[in-house]
């Protein structure tokens, strides 16, 4: 066994380990890092296949961009809001591992018994040295015959980047910003003794200006601060604190 | 088919079917919805590292730079998916695929 076919095999064991683990992870924050040692396995299977510029691309843009965006989402999203794993879904589970099954042993019979046709480039390694490497050789391709569609691309991402944010804005954004002026404003909510009034699910508490709750003067301990707008405003209690 | 000792493209393309097919598992059996966004993700992988293979095979970049622009897609794609994800969290409190049905019902 040559010293390439080692590494691939223990590159490859891992990547798979790690890609079941995403898979079999209670904890959403666990699966991404399994996923990330995922991508930086596939970063090093592009490395051996003489790729490494899209390797480079690979953990910028998988590991350090996407990832990071899944954590902050996961971060963002209440713990309690996740559907429990191994909720009993025992047709789905068996139907997954029979499906799996199968099509495993279809692709692997048609990876052993497929055929290369077609001439095939003049892009071997030896000519790829010659413009001064991969990132070179990619550049030529992308920038000679793929120039329209690259820049297609950069429109996709701008529309995906706007749609992100029209999907990702609260919906009542306005009308929050409206009724939250004239409301009691408390450096936090549980600075209070009493207990706030909850809003709608999924929404952050937010007094209208026909069930507002004028609190008295709280046990003199903690501040309350009532405004009016932005420019006026009067505090209450918390006399002896230092400011 | 090459023997054991060295590495042939189809001990990558073998690795991208491992890939893809657990990353189609984990989409039909996890109820989370961040998690099937990753193995939906881990599945472009897959694909990725099977035309990077191919391109390696047939000795031109066409593959790489297919990948490139996969990628790219996939960078739109995530910030998309993952909006969707926070828009249904906080309207229907939780982000179980199984409460993903107003379309359905």
């Amino acid at each position: 066994m040559t010293f390439d076919a080692l590494v691939f095999y223990i590159l490859a064991a891992i990547c798979v380990a790690a890609a079941a683990g995403v898979v079999v992870a209670r904890n959403p924050v666990h699966s991404g890092l399994f996923l990330v040692i995922t991508f930086f396995h596939v970063a090093a299977m592009f490395v051996m296949l003489g790729a490494e510029f899209l390797a480079a691309v690979q953990i910028i843009v998988y590991a350090g961009a996407i990832l990071v965006l899944i954590l902050f989402v996961i971060m963002l999203v209440d713990p309690d809001n996740m559907p429990e794993l191994h909720g009993a879904r025992p047709i789905q589970r068996s139907l997954g591992a029979i499906l799996a099954l199968i099509l495993l042993l279809e692709v692997g019979l048609a990876i052993v018994n497929r055929g290369f046709y077609g001439p095939g480039g003049n892009a071997t390694l030896g000519n790829i040295a010659l413009v001064g490497g991969n990132t070179q050789a990619l550049g030529y391709v992308l920038f000679n015959q793929y120039t329209l569609p690259f820049e297609a691309v950069s429109l996709v991402l701008l529309v995906g980047v706007v749609g992100a944010i029209v999907l990702a804005l609260p919906e009542r954004l306005g009308e929050q910003i409206r009724l939250r002026k004239g409301t009691i404003s408390l450096g936090h909510p549980r600075g209070t003794e009493e207990a706030l009034p909850t809003g709608p699910a999924g929404e952050s508490p937010i007094f209208t200006p026909e069930d507002r709750v004028e609190t008295e003067a709280v046990g003199g301990t903690r501040e309350l601060i009532l405004v009016g707008d932005g420019d006026q405003y009067t505090t209450v209690g918390g006399g002896d604190r230092r400011r | 088919m090459g023997a054991l000792g060295t590495v042939t493209t189809n001990h990558f393309l073998f690795l991208s079917a491992a890939l893809f097919i657990i990353g189609m598992v984990g989409v039909l059996v996890r109820r989370n919805f961040l998690i099937v966004f990753m193995c939906v993700e881990l599945m472009m992988n897959a694909v990725n590292l099977s035309l990077v293979a191919f391109s390696r095979e047939s000795n031109t970049l066409y593959g790489q730079g297919f990948a490139m622009f996969t990628i790219a897609v996939a960078a739109a794609e995530a910030a998309v998916g993952l909006a969707i994800i926070l828009a249904m969290s906080r309207r229907i409190a939780s982000v179980d695929v199984d409460e993903f049905s107003a379309l359905r019902d």
